[in-house]
């Protein structure tokens, strides 16, 4: 099951999106040698987040660069496991952030972004802070654009392709898809000392992402957005049955 | 009926000047830039009885206005001119034109429209009323559009959204109305990297003010049908909805109308 499109016009151009999915493909060619082995140890090593070397609390059992833990931060964000894990996250990051960026405009949505990815990390520090399992991936962040993308679009259609067939669902549904896939197989699941799902940093990115568009929407912007809201009307033009709208 | 000469031209703007004055002038002026194609009159040996045709819209698909339809004074009310409104039906079937337009206004001279007839006429033969712009030709002076299908058109087609960049290029007052406005504009197919954000409230404003500064009294907008991303800001910018000429660009396409009143501040003093 892989959403191909959704059916949500593009207002302006998502410089920020594009950035970041450039972003991802840099670090996994340049840092992650396009997932070589050694590379990848390496990197996950040095640039993801691992929760007891950022506190101090693994004591001295670093598993990794000791000095690389607050950089880790940010810079796990940029990292990935594999090839399904990067085109995955960035697949989705396609189809969904263009127009979450559309409804904050880019320089918001760049700090959006930034913070979906730190509460979500945060959300999995909490709920094991002396893990020294090294946390890679943007899906964090990335399911902060969902938890947003659900809340503005709740009804915008997406298009689901199921083995070879393609299911318009409306994009509330996916919430439940989302999640599933998270529980399934997520962003540490390849990580040097064995690994898993960071479940808790799905579920903190997700939940971030939904109140954080409460802030972060721009209202204006959205007044160029024809579907928005669970009251709009799918099709834009229906604007004009209201009788005050009509010559 | 036959196609009409230059030869023709002295004789068929007498009839037209007869009805009304200023649409002589307005059919000469066309005969002038368009030229005369499509255009046919109702002749008895060498005088000329009637005149009728089609004119055909640039960009889209079988797409036609009925042009001129005038019938002298004295031969009126005998079935003539339904005779010759139903020849240039057959002849724009015969080359497989797809759907038929005719304007009309609402004129009244002493009390009474001048083009009860026409509107009779084409109703007679089966033209449906589609958008109605109240105030157009001038205040008080409505203009009715109405259609007919040449060809039995879908009603269930639904075409996919299109989001083109629309740039607002221009504004000019509408031909043969008082203080009528409309804008210019061109579709860009793509963005561009650096292209702005497309159809803004912003600029409607713009050229909402441009012409209130020129004494305009209202402005008439018309788009296709499938552009999802006009709708809130027109909406935003004060304009109201029409209606909408069915089937207009092509099958399934139509052409949606807006307009938006300008406030007058004359009289003050
Ligand atoms: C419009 C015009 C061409 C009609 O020609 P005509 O030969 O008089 O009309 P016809 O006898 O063929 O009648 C055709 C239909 O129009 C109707 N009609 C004719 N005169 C009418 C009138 N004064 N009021 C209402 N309906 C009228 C008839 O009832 C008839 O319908 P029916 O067949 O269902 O009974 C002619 O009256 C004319 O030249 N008028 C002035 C020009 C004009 O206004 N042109 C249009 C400019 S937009």
């Amino acid at each position: 099951m892989i959403p191909i499109r959704d059916d949500n016009p593009q207002v302006a151009i998502p410089y920020v999106t594009y950035t970041i999915i450039g972003l991802n493909i840099l670090a996994w060619t340049l840092v992650q040698g396009f997932g070589d082995e050694a590379a990848l140890r390496a990197s996950v090593c040095n640039y993801g987040l691992i929760p007891g070397d950022l506190f101090g609390s693994g004591l001295d059992q670093k598993a990794c660069a000791p000095e690389g833990s607050l950089i880790g931060l940010f810079s796990s964000m940029f990292m990935h496991g594999g090839w399904a894990h990067i085109i995955g996250n960035l697949w989705f990051l396609w189809i969904f952030g263009d127009n979450v960026e559309d409804a904050m405009g880019s320089l918001r949505f760049s700090f959006f972004y930034i913070l979906s990815g730190l509460f979500a990390a945060a959300a999995q520090i909490m709920s094991d802070p002396d893990s020294m399992i090294p946390m890679i991936g943007a899906s964090g962040a990335i399911g902060g654009v969902m938890g947003a993308y659900i809340v503005l679009y709740p009804r915008v259609k997406v298009h689901l392709l199921v083995f070879i067939m393609v299911f318009r669902v409306p994009a509330f549904a996916m919430l439940a898809y989302w999640i599933g896939v998270q529980v399934l197989g997520g962003i540490s699941s390849i990580g040097v000392t064995g690994g898993g799902t960071a479940f808790w940093a799905h579920v903190g990115g997700f939940a971030a992402g939904a109140i954080l568009v409460l802030v972060f929407k721009d209202e204006e912007l959205l007044l160029n957005h024809p579907y928005h809201g669970w009251k709009q009307q799918s099709d834009p033009a229906d604007i004009w049955s209201d009788p005050s709208n009509r010559q | 009926m036959r196609a009409m000469y230059m030869s023709d031209t002295a004789s068929v703007i007498e009839i037209i000047g007869d009805h009304d004055e200023d649409d002589g002038e307005a059919a000469e002026a066309e005969f002038h830039d368009e030229g005369i194609e499509g255009q046919f009159v109702l002749v008895d040996g060498e005088t000329v009885l009637g005149i009728s045709g089609y004119r055909e819209v640039d960009g889209c698909d079988g797409t036609y206005y009925l042009s001129w339809t005038y019938l002298d004074q004295e031969m009126r009310g005998n079935g003539l001119g339904k005779r010759m409104l139903n020849d240039v039906i057959s002849r724009l079937k015969d080359i497989d034109a797809r759907k038929l337009f005719v304007k009309v206004s609402d004129y009244q001279e002493d009390g009474e429209n001048i083009y009860a007839a026409a509107l009779g006429l084409y109703k007679s033969v089966g033209f449906i009323q589609e958008v109605v712009s109240e105030d157009f030709y001038d205040e008080g002076e409505s203009q009715t559009i109405l259609g007919l299908e040449l060809k039995p058109q879908s009603q269930d087609i639904e075409l996919a959204d299109e989001k083109p960049v629309i740039r607002f290029n221009g504004l000019f007052e509408i031909a043969e109305t008082e203080g009528a406005y409309t804008f210019e504009w061109i579709v860009e197919k793509s963005a561009g990297l650096f292209g702005k954000r497309s159809f803004s409230t912003e600029d409607l404003e713009i050229g909402i003010n441009s012409i209130r500064e020129q004494g305009g009294r209202k402005i008439f907008l018309t788009f296709p049908s499938n552009l999802v991303l006009i709708h809130r800001p027109l909406q935003a910018a004060g304009f109201k909805y029409v209606g909408q000429l069915k089937d207009y660009y092509e099958e399934g396409l139509h052409e949606l109308h807006f307009s938006h009143d300008l406030e007058h501040f004359e009289a003050m003093n």
